[in-house]
Order: structure tokens, then C-alpha cells, then sequence
């Protein structure tokens, strides 16, 4: 019952990426201030998300081709997951717009909103999924509707957001994030990316080998 | 002329309206600290973040040890259908 060792990597470096985001000195960038740390938490929780919906989009289209409802369980898991991870970008969004921009939520800044409008579509992933009993026949409307929800995801969360005006780096009139991130943040940016997605396929293995178990004494009862 | 689908609102380059500034001097805490114990001290001393680390660790931690006790129950739950099935087969 011991767990792999690939997962105490992930424990260690995560608590190192904490641990060593909060202590490391950065630099005094005006506004943000000691809030850049958020850098090491706000933006890998979406590039996470971004590999979660990427990674149900691949079972998807694999159940599509070949319908084994483990292709469904595991595209079901990667969204879940991503979706976990996608809500906590928001949050930990909103928490750094209160304090760089003086407000939790503004309508004026489209990537805020069209993230929001992404998590929506995700949320209507799951509710579609309840409105079906017949498993295959959920399976397979699910996973068409997730080849169109996760084609949405770059429109609404990169595409479009860059074309208009915006508060964040990298939009119209903005400075790119290449631009204007100090190379102090960036030793611990990607350290916390790689735990982040390192903690995220921890998370889908759990899950998705918990629904497995759930699957084979459900089919063990009948 | 060049027309923006969505105007920027006036209220949002609310630059100078930060909480950093506004609450790191009226903590609380801060009062008095010259008498604490030097662990007080430290903690509190580098504005603060040695509290935001420890309040960080402490969830962190806590969400390890319930994701690790749930992967070790999932592991426990294969290990008996994985026995159940072998004894099915002799």
C-alpha cells in the first residue's frame, strides 16, 4: 500500500515551490508589490487547467473513436480536475484584482469574464451528464460536447482576450508577460507549473483509479 | 475612430486603492512586539510573510495528508477486488 515514488517528488516539490515563492526576495515591481507573488500560484493553476481540458479532450475523441467507457471515465476525470483548478484560478484571480486593481470583479476586463464564461460551459459538461441514464448514450453525447467545449477554451481564454483592452499583461496596449516579469519570479514560475501539473495528474490518478474500483463492484452487485 | 466592444470602466485603474498599503501598518499584532518572544519577533519581522508561509504550509499540508490517506484507501480497495477476483479463479 505504499505510494509510488513519483508522488512523494510531487509532495517534496511542491512544498519547496511554497515554501521558497514566499521566502524568495523579489524585486519592488510598483503596484503589484509583495502580491507578484501570486504569479507562482494564479497563472500555473491555469496552464493546469489548460492540460486537464486537453487531456479530456484526447479520451474524448479516443471514446468517440473506440466507445470503452474508460476513455469516458478518464475524460470525465481530467475535466473534473481541471475544472477544480480553473475555479481556483478565478479565485486566486479576483483576490489579485482587489489588490492591484481596487475591485473583486470588473465587467470591463474580458479575460475575467471569458474565463468565467469557460468555467460555464465546463459546468454544463457535468449537468448534461446528469440528464442521462443510459450510460453509453451519456458517454457519447458527453464527449461531443466536450470536443466543442475544449475548442472554445483558446478562443476565450487567449484569442479573443488579446484582441481587446485589458488590464492584464500581454493584451492590447498592454506588455506582453515575457516583458515584464523579472527573472527572480520566473526560477520559481516554472518550478511551480511543472508541481502544479505534477499535482494535477496526482489528482486525476486518484480519481479516476477510485471510479475504476467503483465500476468494478457496481458490476460485481448486478 | 477607433471603437473598443467593451469601454473601460472609470473605477477600475483604482491603482492607488491597494489593501497592502492600507492594512500592513494597523496590524493589530504589531503593537509591542520589541517585548515578544524572539520567535513572535521573527515571525513577524520581513513584513509579514513568514505568517502568510506558515498559513500556507499549514493548508498545504493538511490537503496533503487527506490527498495521500485518500490514495491509500483507493490502493486498499484494489488490493481486496484484486484478492477477490484470485480467489474467485481457484
Amino acid at each position: 500500500m505504499r505510494l509510488k515514488p513519483w508522488k512523494y517528488i510531487v509532495a517534496f516539490w511542491m512544498s519547496a515551490v511554497i515554501s521558497i515563492g514566499f521566502l524568495t526576495p523579489i524585486p519592488d515591481i510598483p503596484i503589484l508589490k509583495e502580491s507578484a507573488r501570486n504569479l507562482f500560484l494564479h497563472v500555473p493553476m491555469w496552464l493546469t487547467m489548460s492540460v486537464c481540458f486537453a487531456a479530456g479532450l484526447y479520451y474524448s475523441i479516443r471514446y468517440l473513436n473506440n466507445p470503452i467507457m474508460k476513455f469516458d471515465r478518464k475524460a470525465e476525470t481530467a475535466t473534473q480536475i481541471g475544472l477544480i483548478f480553473g475555479i481556483c484560478g478565478l479565485l486566486t484571480g479576483s483576490l489579485w484584482a482587489r489588490f492591484t486593481w481596487g475591485t473583486w470583479w470588473t465587467f470591463a476586463e474580458p479575460r475575467m469574464n471569458l474565463s468565467a464564461l469557460g468555467m460555464m460551459i465546463y459546468v454544463a459538461y457535468f449537468v448534461l451528464r446528469t440528464a442521462f441514464n443510459n450510460p453509453e448514450k451519456r458517454a457519447k453525447i458527453a464527449a461531443v460536447f466536450n470536443v466543442f467545449a475544449a475548442t472554445t477554451i483558446p478562443f476565450l481564454l487567449y484569442i479573443i482576450p488579446r484582441q481587446l483592452p485589458s488590464l492584464h499583461p500581454g493584451a492590447d496596449g498592454n506588455p506582453a508577460f515575457s516583458e515584464i516579469t523579472a527573472p527572480e519570479l520566473r526560477y520559481i514560475f516554472y518550478p511551480a507549473v511543472i508541481g502544479f501539473i505534477g499535482l494535477a495528474v496526482w489528482l486525476n490518478d486518484i480519481l479516476n483509479r477510485y471510479k475504476t474500483v467503483k465500476h468494478l463492484t457496481d458490476q460485481q452487485r448486478a | 475612430m477607433k471603437i473598443f466592444p467593451i469601454q473601460a470602466q472609470e473605477d477600475t485603474v483604482a491603482a492607488v486603492d491597494t489593501l497592502t498599503e492600507q492594512y500592513s501598518q494597523k496590524w493589530d499584532g504589531a503593537a509591542g512586539l520589541d517585548q515578544a518572544s524572539p520567535l513572535i519577533q521573527t515571525a513577524a519581522s520581513y513584513d509579514l510573510i513568514f505568517i502568510v508561509l506558515g498559513v500556507s504550509l499549514i493548508i498545504w499540508f493538511v490537503l496533503l495528508f487527506f490527498i495521500i490517506r485518500v490514495d491509500k484507501k483507493v490502493s486498499k480497495l484494489e488490493e481486496e477486488i484484486e484478492k477477490s477476483n484470485v480467489e474467485d479463479t481457484l
